[in-house]
């Protein structure tokens, strides 16, 4: 038990040494941090927001009336392709929330409004006797237009929310309806609260093909129809070409018109009228789909209402050939050529796109108005000095704990084993951190909690073992002996002791949210690494300890 | 060097089980009381679970007035109001419960718009079971201004609830249980308008009423889940009765956990119910080994009575139960004392949760090991020899 081969001891010493490693940026200052490579420091335990300030919101989307919306233009095309195929209806109600009820007003035409029904949208799950027909989305139907709901808000918080692209903010979804905004060190809520409801703002224009303005070459009068607008590439171009121009961009106060920024960085800019073919409110849905025929390429389709798509058929009509610009908050984001007139209310784009283009060129063309209410459920807002405040108070608790525990172990394991079963405290926060620091998981007011109770715990495997070996002795053992046969049969009981806890403590990670998961995770990594700490690595140290004294009686 | 000091070093030789009738009536009293507590009194629910909305507010000058704050955010007509000192005596925690979206709630928005957006702005609620809320403007606005008024009160709308083209008038239709959340919002603004001029607000919280009811569940799931999966383990790793001895410790020291939360009127809150957990979890990790020693006695000492196997494994383990409550007690007197006011209630929970925790491994889980009769043949040789002589 006590002699181990050096393989071992070099793995343990490794792991120690290791973890030290991973945990020091955690503990250095930023004097230190500036001079040390980046690689090594960006690693680092987050504070959660709890510590750092900042704001914590919870959104619901109202994805009901979003349906029912949905569900009142489709009985709307449903009722004129009845007509237009001659099927006589007594109505077509909606149901809110949840499907279309059709009636008929002769049963023998239920095949025949079947068919009409399918050529209005073949994805509808139709349930229903005799003359009344129920329609609704499938499953599958519904749960992609949840994501798509809650993915086009999400972009759109995502833009409203860090215009400057400085406040790093977190933006997930949670469960099917809801949305976790983050924003860390935010201080004033009205104004990111503001910044939620505003629209970005979507249009088509025509590109002024009589205008020839590209890279340098900009004419210094446009027609007086015509501006320029920078496209998306060419903005992430000079982003990374050039990020003091961005910044300058971004910083600018009152903000630059497209045009100036044209003038001013030269981006890629295009030309475009200045009169709106369609604005965004006209356009009903985007969506990345494949083409039918020709092998399938990823393409984008829409749709708009009747209003849009009246006014989009009278403009492609007249320009077949030209390019119409898509613009979305001064960024032209793309520019298809018109092939055809497209009157049907819908259309697509096609080009030599990937798939992974054409969902985000979906996306920001979803990107007008929130497609839902979105209701703050919860709110959690902590400035920045409560935080610090916090981060005082926990540091002190723990160091504090950490002192008295360590008192404890001396005062009753003497400096041999108490001062080893110290180092094995040290060892394990410092692995702990360490793993938080791999794991990339935040720090909160709970989680330092959960440290300073873990530091009172992770002993226990220390003081199972000392017990046990004082037991040992006590039966007349050998010193190597009862150090041996300590460490052997105490393992039982620290298996038991330790996993009951971790139980605990994962479950609280799996129903609990936000801080307190915090206090999960430091506890359970430090319940886990003081099995490391407290058993594997106090043995080593006791095993060259004991080859090196020699002793024949154990002081313990 | 110092020699080590056996701290607890007596000569064990304690019949704890002896006096085990006076442990079990000790604990049944205890726990009765915690439950009438629990029933009749009741929890001290903070705002995560009841839902409502907590600020955190420190005085720009001097201490805090709470006379005349508690007057101030009484009459804001947001419902019950709670304020205690938070930490120190500059710093407030304002309490306001959880809002219902009645009608007071619209009133009160009308107050905010006029305060933030302009003084002729008018809020009014809509027909009677919806939760529609109807704006008017002092001019005529368009959508996009329309958005911006109505975010002065944290409300987000959608195009198709605004009228076309500009107006002075704008009805949002909401469901009663939208408006309920939204009214939150509505309170955090009015309580933040009323005193924010002598006070500096250093942290909200907002718990809308679906939210509360949520985590509710969610806790009373993890609760129970918690306490099913370590019996289930403990069942596996030893023989029935050490499960179920275990889980009647558990549920001992979890219910009076929650008697103290009653008696102290301690706040129960998230961080509370990780506290109740995480005795459950260090209820099981001290019964267990003490368990794991029976289990080894067994074994060897196969002639031994049960209450004699138990008593002896108690004292073998005696001194690392109370070396180990020793330092977990430590280390969390550590967080009551210095951990700051968010954390107080986990912490002194935590520091009965040492305390009881310690005990109920002994005279609750060993006491029922006898109760289950672990070992039925024979309790206590003497016991039985001295039963026989009687007869």
């Amino acid at each position: 038990m006590l002699n181990l081969p050096r393989w071992q001891t070099i793995v343990i010493i490794a792991i120690t040494v290791l973890s030290g490693l991973f945990a020091l940026p955690n503990l250095l200052p930023n004097r230190v941090l500036d001079v040390l490579p980046g690689w090594y420091t960006q690693n680092r335990i987050n504070l959660g927001l709890d510590l750092r300030g900042g704001a914590h919101f919870l959104l619901e989307a109202d994805l009901r009336s979003v349906l029912t919306e949905r569900l009142n233009n489709l009985s709307d095309s449903v009722r004129a392709e009845l007509r237009k195929q001659q099927v006589p209806f007594k109505e077509v109600n909606v149901e809110p929330g949840r499907a279309l009820i059709v009636t008929l007003r002769d049963e023998a035409q239920r095949a025949k409004a079947l068919e009409a029904i399918r050529a209005v949208d073949p994805s509808l799950a139709v349930s229903g006797t005799g003359d009344t027909i129920r329609l609704a989305y499938s499953d599958q139907e519904l749960f992609r237009r949840k994501k798509e709901v809650i993915d086009q808000s999400i972009e759109i918080l995502r833009r409203r929310v860090d215009e400057t692209g400085t406040l790093e903010p977190t933006i997930v979804r949670q469960g099917d309806e809801r949305i976790l905004l983050q924003v860390p060190g935010i201080k004033d809520t009205t104004d990111l609260k503001r910044k939620i409801n505003q629209t970005a703002k979507l249009a088509f224009h025509l590109v002024n093909e009589d205008v020839a303005a590209t890279g340098q070459n900009i004419p210094a009068t446009l027609p007086p129809t015509t501006s320029l607008v920078p496209t998306r590439e060419g903005m992430q171009d000079l982003r990374r070409s050039n990020p003091k121009a961005w910044e300058e961009i971004q910083a600018a106060n009152p903000r630059l018109t497209p045009e100036q920024i044209c003038r001013r960085y030269q981006p890629q800019c295009l030309p475009v009228l200045k009169r709106v073919v369609v604005g965004g409110e006209d356009l009903d849905d985007a969506k990345a789909t494949f083409e039918q025929q020709q092998g399938g390429r990823p393409i984008i389709s829409f749709t708009f209402n009747s209003a849009g798509g009246r006014a989009f058929c009278t403009a492609t009509r007249a320009n077949i050939g030209k390019r119409l610009a898509i613009q979305l908050d001064g960024e032209i984001i793309s520019a298809p050529v018109v092939q055809s007139a497209i009157c049907g209310g819908s259309g697509i784009i096609t080009g030599t796109f990937t798939t992974q283009q054409t969902q985000e060129q979906a996306l920001l063309l979803r990107s007008g108005a929130l497609p839902a209410t979105l209701t703050i459920i919860e709110e959690r807002t902590v400035g920045a000095d409560l935080g610090a405040d916090a981060i005082r108070a926990g540091t002190i608790a723990a160091l504090v704990g950490t002192v008295l525990v360590g008192l404890l172990m001396f005062v009753a394991y003497g400096p041999v084993f108490g001062g080893f079963a110290n180092l094995a405290m040290l060892v394990n926060l410092l692995m702990v951190f360490a793993g938080m620091s791999i794991l990339g998981a935040s720090l909160t007011l709970p989680g330092m909690a959960g440290l300073v109770l873990t530091v009172g715990m992770a002993v226990d495997s220390n003081v199972l073992i000392y017990e046990r070996v004082r037991e040992e002795k006590a039966l007349g053992r050998s010193a190597f002996s009862s150090i041996a046969t300590g460490y052997e049969r105490a393992m039982s009981a620290i298996i038991d002791a330790n996993l009951t806890t971790l139980i605990a403590a994962v479950l609280l990670f799996g129903f609990g949210s936000g801080p307190i998961r915090g206090f999960a995770t430091t506890l359970s990594l430090g319940l886990l690494t003081s099995m490391f700490s407290s058993t594997i690595f106090t043995r080593m140290l006791l095993a060259v300890w004991v080859r090196w004294r020699r002793p024949t009686e154990l002081v313990i | 060097m110092w020699k080590p000091v056996h701290l607890f070093a007596f000569k064990k030789k304690f019949d704890f089980l002896g006096k085990r009738k006076a442990a079990l009536i000790l604990s049944t009293l205890i726990n009765i009381v915690a439950l009438l507590g629990v029933a009749f009194v009741g929890l001290n629910f903070g705002i995560d679970f009841k839902g409502g909305i907590a600020l955190q507010a420190r005085a720009k000058q001097g201490p805090a007035q709470l006379d005349e704050l508690r007057s101030i955010v009484g009459g804001l007509g947001v419902g019950e109001v709670s304020l205690q000192e938070f930490g120190d005596p500059n710093t407030v925690l304002v309490r306001v419960q959880r809002q219902e979206g009645g009608p007071q709630c619209v009133a009160g928005a009308q107050r905010v718009m006029q305060k933030r957006a302009g003084p002729g702005w008018q809020v009014r609620p809509g027909p009677a079971g919806t939760g529609d809320v109807e704006f008017t403007a002092t001019a005529a606005l368009d959508g996009a201004a329309w958005r911006d008024a109505v975010s002065r009160v944290s409300l987000t709308i959608v195009e198709r609830q605004l009228p076309r083209g500009t107006t002075a008038t704008a009805k949002v239709d909401m469901s009663p249980e939208q408006r309920a959340e939204w009214c939150q919002q509505v309170a955090i603004k009015l309580v933040e308008d009323a005193i924010g001029d002598k006070y500096e607000m250093r942290g909200t919280e907002s718990v809308g009423p679906k939210i509360g009811d949520e985590l509710m569940r969610s806790g009373i799931w993890a609760v129970l889940a918690t306490m099913a999966a370590i019996v289930i383990y403990v069942w596996f790793r030893f023989e029935w009765q050490f499960g179920v001895g275990a889980l009647i410790a558990m549920l001992h020291d979890v219910i009076s956990t929650l008697g103290v939360f009653v008696l102290l009127q301690l706040d129960f809150s998230l961080t509370a119910l990780a506290a109740v957990l995480t005795i459950a979890g260090y209820s099981i990790n001290d019964t267990v080994v003490i368990f794991d020693r029976v289990r080894e006695n067994m074994r060897r000492y196969k002639k031994l009575g049960l209450i004699d196997l138990l008593n002896l494994s108690i004292n073998e383990t005696l001194s690392r139960t109370l070396m180990t409550s020793g330092t977990v007690f430590v280390a969390v007197l550590a967080l009551v004392l210095f951990g700051g006011p968010v954390l107080y209630s986990f912490s002194v929970a935590m520091l009965w949760g040492v305390i009881v925790g310690t005990y109920s491994s002994i005279w609750v889980a060993c006491a029922g090991l006898v109760y289950l009769k672990l070992r039925p043949d024979q309790l206590r040789p003497a016991d039985d020899e001295a039963a026989k002589a009687k007869a």
